[in-house]
């Protein structure tokens, strides 16, 4: 292809410059395509390989234009601006061939819109001999005076906003990177910025209608540096390479150095060029990032203008690492670098676990003493409204017996009836507030006669389907009596079930706990402190506790604890 | 009629043995805990050991474990188990085996004189006494598909009073209907549960607990 258009180019007859041309285009179009393989073959710049060779192939259409015939002709005029779409994708994706900002993403989207759309637009109406006696007829042409002049003036105005925000981009990300990734951008940007500065010149040029002679000179001037691009390219990769041989071997240092918290975090800064990277490890149980302190990370959407990248070690998922997205060495490196860093990584990530379970329990540890002090509100509050009441009333009662005694025992048999009734509901009263407070028959008789009791009283029809005949750890053996009371209590609450089946297995060391209800479901686990207080007790003793309440399907709450 | 009690609260201890006596019992005995319970009652013979549940040193089930050692050693004495609060669990433990001169109560029960001393009297008799909130506890209990349904209001009352340990000539006085009306409600509540009838108080009381236990 590339010999086919060098001899289409050299046979142009409506170039004058075409001995130069034809040299330039083929330079350009083999150096792109020659790199483009070398880099596709490394397979670790992403895309960029690929890219490359799409920049080549597209010289060689745009060297097409110069075709004699008007059919060849017209393919490569539409396809003549191509190249610079291709172009600007691949100066943005560089070095990690893929487009990580939507900045990004924006601009190579208008571009490749602005040479394929509108550029047909464009050449519709372009009457290809105007200007040009030499040039062969459009075959596509539609005639209409206006379009051809309003079109290409859009689109000129289009390509020298597009040139010049990619090349301000590209110009910060030379400058906002660390020295390392300025020497690795710094044949880029030169190359590819002048390429893009002269284009816009070209465009200017053109756009204010001077002669084709200027412009001419400026399209071979501009050629030449495009021809320059594919090898600042290579030494940018090499440069890229040896910069992040450079990371590893500084991060591995570092490591080596050991260090407190943190370190791990730092030194993958430091190795990166990222001094905002935050390092995630991943903690199985709480399916959840945290950070070295514990605290929870959001890695997954990661937060805005961040990337993240997920580091496994050995198959395992351990940790992530949410970085700026331009980081100039790429994802390869984060995940060399996070691969580097493993052995590292899993003992950060095992400490940062404990930290995260530390966390948490100083959150339930607290829940549990303000569940304490609650509970003792409610027993004082209990007991100053029942109790307590009834026995002063009871007192006030004798009272007046020992004053009527005498003169009215009648009367005073009366009141003696009313405080032996007085004092039953205070006893009653008293006596509900202790089995509240434990059961007792659940520390004498265990589980089974607990649950059965539980049952008995509650007002929604139990079916107790299986519990342990053996006695259990009483932790245990508590948080599965009050797993059940909770879950009766809710049912008769709330759920206007019809039945409630209560089952507790012993299997494989655990104690698995499930109460569920036919009723109508939709119950929130967050709305009311009672599920949360259990939640902490089933925590208390490692298990986990799952409530399932779909909307109209009834609910069921299941406690996991671990009991060997 | 001769009684130890076993409790381990002095002052309830002493409250009840005075109540006990102004009700013409003969108080042989008085115990805090289980081992003097068993001392006494191996001593004495008593007619009836009135225990409360919780003693020394756990503070848990004594009274119940020592009361079935009474059961055991010494078959003419009954035993009547107080409790602050009543659990199904203790009374089918205490009843299910053997209702015979056994009873369980809530302590608040002390302070009704008449119907303790009632209760007390059943036991030493052999018959049963079961607190009525226990029974309540368990006929109320929601079932899905309620056995108890196919009985009639007053067959309830009646089911509930045999349950209790009752006679029928009580069970006619506190329902105020002849005895041959209760032995009717009887017969066919032990036809409608399916239960095989039992002529003794104390069978008919263990047959109800088992059905309603279950």
């Amino acid at each position: 292809m590339g010999v086919a258009a060098f001899v289409v180019m050299l046979n142009g007859e409506h170039n004058v410059h075409r001995g130069a041309f034809a040299g330039l285009f083929l330079a350009t179009g083999w150096g792109f395509v020659g790199v483009g393989l070398w880099v596709w073959k490394q397979r670790s710049a992403g895309n960029m390989g690929p890219l490359m060779v799409a920049v080549g192939l597209s010289a060689f259409v745009k060297g097409l234009v110069f075709s004699n015939d008007s059919v060849v002709f017209a393919i490569a005029s539409v396809g003549e601006v191509l190249i610079y779409a291709v172009l600007i994708q691949l100066l943005l994706s560089f070095p990690s061939g893929r487009l990580e900002t939507r900045l990004d993403r924006l601009l190579v989207t208008i571009a490749y819109v602005n040479t394929t759309v509108v550029q047909l637009g464009v050449f519709l109406f372009t009457d290809s001999k105007a200007g040009c006696a030499s040039c062969p007829s459009n075959p596509l042409l539609i005639e209409h005076s206006q379009a051809e002049a309003v079109l290409s003036a859009a689109q000129l105005d289009i390509s020298i906003a597009l040139l010049g925000a990619v090349v301000a981009v590209l110009y910060r990300r030379w400058r906002s990177g660390t020295p390392g990734r300025a020497r690795v951008f710094a044949p880029i940007v030169a190359v590819g910025g002048l390429a893009f500065l002269l284009l816009m010149a070209a465009l200017i040029v053109e756009q204010a209608g001077l002669s084709s002679d200027i412009s001419d000179a400026q399209t071979l001037a501009l050629f030449a540096s495009i021809a320059c691009l594919p090898f600042a390219f290579l030494v940018g990769l090499l440069r890229s390479r040896f910069s992040e041989a450079d990371a590893i071997s500084a991060l591995l240092a570092q490591l080596g150095e050991g260090g407190g918290r943190g370190a791990l975090r730092d030194a993958l800064a430091d190795a990166l060029g990222d001094p905002t990277l935050q390092l995630a490890y991943w903690v199985p149980g709480q399916d959840a990032y945290v950070d070295a302190d514990g605290q929870a990370v959001r890695v997954d959407p990661a937060p805005a203008g961040k990337v993240s990248t997920i580091v496994e070690h050995e198959g395992e998922r351990i940790a992530a690492i949410v970085h700026s997205p331009g980081l100039a060495e790429g994802r390869e490196l984060v995940q060399t670098a996070g691969a580097a860093a493993g052995l590292t990584l899993r003992n950060e990530r095992l400490d940062a676990e404990l930290r995260a379970k530390v966390a948490e329990l100083q959150a339930s540890r607290l829940r549990i003493v303000q569940a304490g002090y609650e509970q003792r509100r409610r027993l004082e509050r209990d007991l100053h409204d029942g109790a307590q009441q009834r026995l002063m009333a009871l007192g006030i009662d004798l009272r007046m017996v020992r004053e009527r005694i005498e003169h009215d025992p009648l009367g005073a048999a009366e009141l003696l009836d009313e405080s032996l009734h007085e004092l039953n509901e205070a006893t009653a009263e008293l006596r509900e507030l202790a089995r509240g407070i434990h059961p007792s028959v659940l520390t004498n008789r265990g589980l089974h006669a607990a649950l059965k009791g539980l049952a008995s009283r509650s007002p929604v029809p139990v079916e107790l389907l299986q519990t342990p005949t053996d006695r259990l750890p009483p932790s245990v053996e508590s948080a599965v009596y009050f797993v059940v009371a909770e879950a009766l209590t809710n049912a008769a609450r709330y759920s206007r079930a019809q039945t409630v089946t209560v089952g507790v297995v012993r299997d494989n060391g655990h104690i698995d706990v499930e109460v569920s209800d036919d009723g109508v479901g939709g119950a929130d686990a967050d709305q009311g402190s009672g599920l949360r207080g259990l939640q902490d007790r089933v925590a208390a003793l490692d298990g986990r506790l799952d409530l399932t309440s779909p909307q109209g399907l009834g609910t069921t709450l299941r406690a996991m604890i671990p009991c060997a | 009629m001769r009684v130890i009690v076993a409790e381990d609260s002095l002052l309830l201890r002493e409250g009840m043995v005075r109540l006990l006596e102004e009700a013409k019992f003969e108080v042989v005995g008085q115990a805090g805990d289980a081992e003097e319970l068993l001392r006494k009652a191996r001593a004495h013979k008593p007619d009836v050991a009135i225990i409360d549940i919780r003693m020394p040193p756990t503070h848990t089930d004594e009274g119940l474990r020592a009361a079935r050692v009474i059961r055991e050693e010494m078959p003419d004495t009954g035993v009547l188990v107080l409790s602050q609060y009543v659990e199904e669990a203790y009374a089918l433990e205490l009843l299910g085996d053997d209702a015979a001169g056994v009873g369980y109560l809530l302590k608040d029960r002390i302070s009704d004189l008449e119907r303790f001393a009632d209760a007390i009297r059943r036991v030493a008799e052999g018959g049963s006494a079961l607190d009525p909130e226990v029974v309540s506890e368990m006929l109320g209990r929601k079932r899905t598909h309620d056995p108890l349904n196919v009985l009639t209001a007053r067959e309830r009352e009646v089911l509930g009073l045999m349950a209790e340990g009752r006679s029928n000539k009580a069970i006619a006085e506190i329902l105020v209907i002849t005895e041959r009306a209760v032995e009717r409600h009887v017969t066919s509540i032990f036809a409608k549960l399916n239960l095989a009838p039992a002529a003794e108080d104390h069978r008919r009381v263990r047959a109800v607990l088992l059905f309603l236990g279950t």
